[in-house]
């Protein structure tokens, strides 16, 4: 039996074990993960980012213009000192102003343009029958609006269009439910599929 | 040894799918129409043409994505395409280099001519906007540390204009970013997503916004069904999914059951 | 006065992002490219400010004997991690995949794998048709665990057409709305950001 196979299903029986109850197994393969993830993303993030992107332009190449960043990412490391910690709010700055600044256009573009454009739709289909998609598309959106306007308290025609809403809701809620569990039971089945094929060789 | 409702819950659950999956029992599932839609969208792409494969999940989700992205990069490959992958999740990386490699090397595909891996950049947003202006100034080296020009691959490819859609596998909102930041460049967006993320998506599937979905592990079983594959990752996990389904219907109905029963003699 | 200077270089930044979005003039280009790849050096350097933040608390909790076995643990992952890298590399067949692929990802993922019991759990004890709203949840619920479901017969011809029906028009209706609302959200934020009304991302003190 492969020696990986037999360490992954240790652990992975190990995290099962927190279904009883919390215990010192469970706990020490949790610490033994946050370990291991953290430190995996520490090689993932020098090798792919702090290497390739300023070390080997900066450093090897000379492009002295990436100082600039250099500076900036150190400054982050203030935050350990007391008396110089005001720095860190600087390169904070540009990353949240960077953000927010390439957002608006995002935003109002394509996930509010775009999804308001698409549900005006043709009521009527080409024969003059009305088009119950297109129908209920256009009553769910306008209800389930009215629903989170807080502006107003909820009280006759507002007050039915967000009754309307909430049910609206409801089967959107009910609906990711159900792909939930599915979801939940597909994970579950992966790591059963891993215990009984390459653990316990129990199934081919 | 206290056990508790729960856990009997848990333990009935448990023994239900190990005996299931211990069965060997595989079922054939019908093919919807999204999943369809995903295997013609790939099935236009002309043979050669470049797609981003971008790695936009954790390991937490891999039982439930990895049967999704063999299915989608099997078709890939028979179809001709060339793959460059990478991640805007640092958990990624190490997934999908694994997954390219094994999946490429059960077509005899060479790395740097017929597949890539450009491997991660954090901040997806910049990652994703700095790619549509070049790909090469974003990854200068692949996740192997080669230069990004010594790749055959990728002799041409500078930004989004070169590359003829983004799949995205993502257990996230990581697709909602390519389309609201990659739509800028107008880069058609499909993607393999978990069962949990579907509904999330759809309002982009139906705004055109989106190319095509698969989602979930049934998603991958019917297109591994499309592909002409059997004993695939999704397929063996079906009548394991629907014993799932049908023993939490139960629950459900037992509980309501227990709860007008309470709620009656209450009254 | 640097709690001003920071507003001022979020400002100063949030207009340049936002107006590049406007030019196709070269220099835009190269303005944009320049400040999205400083955008993700500094994100690399928050990324380690983060990890040297957890050997800190980790080192000072062990020092202090508070669950020394797993912090030691931790720590010792954390440790091991980069070492392998340092010495065998990141290919394939390489320690530090190896790690990556029998500890690290199959551990994610049984306690990710954990919800599905804790979901059924909840199906039993907490799903109830309390009310209206409640009802239609569980009604819309069941519906599409049912049509993903293998059922012999007539059932399986329509029930998936139904879902499918269910989650395509109302259901992408709610989250259609959600998403706008998100949207305006979103768009008023950040440009309160950008004027410096919404100040929370400076912290506390002087």
């Amino acid at each position: 039996m492969e020696i990986g196979a037999v360490i992954a299903g240790l652990f992975t029986l190990a995290i099962l074990t927190f279904l009883y109850r919390d215990n010192p197994v469970y706990k020490m393969a949790e610490s033994l993960l946050i370990g291991v993830s953290i430190g995996y993303v520490l090689v993932i993030t020098w090798s792919s980012t702090l290497v390739d992107l300023l070390f080997e332009p900066l450093f090897a190449q000379g492009a002295l213009s990436l100082t600039l960043p250099l500076l900036l990412g150190l400054m982050m490391f203030s935050r350990f000192h007391h008396r110089m910690s005001f720095l860190s709010r600087i390169p904070i700055a540009v990353m949240i102003g960077s953000g927010a600044g390439v957002a608006i256009p995002a935003m109002l573009e394509q996930r509010t343009l775009k999804q308001m454009s698409a549900t005006v739709m043709p009521l009527l289909t080409t024969s003059g029958r009305p088009d119950p998609a297109a129908i209920v598309i256009l009553a769910g959106v306008l209800t389930t609006l009215c629903y989170f306007y807080f502006s107003r308290e909820h009280k006759g025609m507002l007050g039915v269009a967000a009754k309307i809403g909430t049910y609206f809701l409801m089967i959107f809620f009910g609906t990711t439910f159900g792909y939930t569990v599915m979801s939940r039971m597909s994970t579950f089945i992966g790591r059963m599929e891993f215990l009984l094929t390459d653990f316990l060789r129990l199934t081919g | 040894m206290r056990l508790q409702t729960r856990h009997w819950v848990f333990a009935s659950l448990f023994v239900l799918i190990a005996v299931v999956m211990a069965s060997g029992i595989r079922l054939s599932v019908p093919v919807s129409p999204e999943t369809q839609r995903m295997y013609d969208f790939i099935d236009s792409l002309p043979a050669g043409a470049v797609v981003l494969l971008s790695f936009d999940h954790e390991a937490s989700s891999l039982p439930e994505i990895q049967p999704i992205t063999r299915a989608l990069l099997r078709h890939c490959f028979e179809h001709d395409l060339r793959p460059v992958g990478l991640a805007l999740l640092a958990e990624g990386t190490a997934i999908g280099y694994r997954l390219m490699q094994t999946t490429a090397r059960e077509y005899g595909k060479e790395y740097g001519i017929d597949y890539a891996y450009l491997g991660f950049k954090p901040q997806y947003v910049a990652a994703i906007l700095s790619m549509g202006e070049s790909i090469s100034a974003t990854f200068p080296q692949d996740y192997l540390g080669r230069p990004y020009d010594s790749l055959a691959l990728l002799h041409g490819v500078e930004n989004y204009d070169d590359v003829a859609a983004v799949l995205s596998i993502a257990d996230g909102s990581f697709t909602t970013h390519w389309m609201e930041y990659g739509g800028r460049y107008g880069v058609p967006v499909i993607a393999g997503v978990t069962a949990a993320m579907v509904t999330t998506y759809d309002p982009y599937l139906a705004s055109g916004q989106m190319q095509a979905m698969v989602g979930g592990l049934r998603g991958a079983a019917e297109y591994e069904k499309l592909l002409g594959r059997k004993g695939g990752g999704g397929a063996r996990g079906m009548l394991a999914q629907s014993a799932a389904h049908l023993y939490v219907i139960l629950l459900i109905i037992l509980g309501n059951v227990a709860y007008f029963i309470k709620r009656r003699r209450s009254a | 006065m640097d709690r001003k200077i920071a507003l001022v270089a979020c400002f100063a930044f949030g207009v340049v992002m936002f107006a590049q979005y406007f030019s196709a003039h070269p220099v835009a280009h190269q303005v944009n490219q320049a400040v999205l790849e400083y955008w993700q050096i500094i994100f690399a350097f928050a990324l380690v400010l983060g990890v040297v933040g957890f050997c800190q608390t980790n080192v000072t909790q062990v020092r202090k004997g508070h669950d020394r076995p797993y912090r030691m643990a931790a720590l010792a992952g954390f440790v091991a991690m980069p070492l392998l890298a340092t010495f065998w590399g990141i290919k394939a067949g390489s320690p530090f995949l190896w790690m990556f692929e029998n500890v690290q990802a199959p551990m994610q993922s049984t306690v990710f794998a954990l919800l599905a019991f804790f979901v059924a759990s909840a199906s039993f004890r907490g799903f109830r048709a309390r009310s209206v709203p409640a009802t239609i949840l569980l009604a819309s619920a069941l519906l599409i665990l049912l049509s993903r479901t293998w059922i012999p017969g007539s059932m399986s011809n329509w029930l998936p057409d139904a879902a499918d029906w269910i989650r395509n028009n109302p259901s992408m209706a709610a989250r259609r709305a959600i998403l706008i609302g998100i949207g305006l959200g979103s768009l008023t934020t950040s440009l309160r950001v950008i004027v410096g009304i919404e100040r929370t991302w400076l912290g506390g003190g002087k």
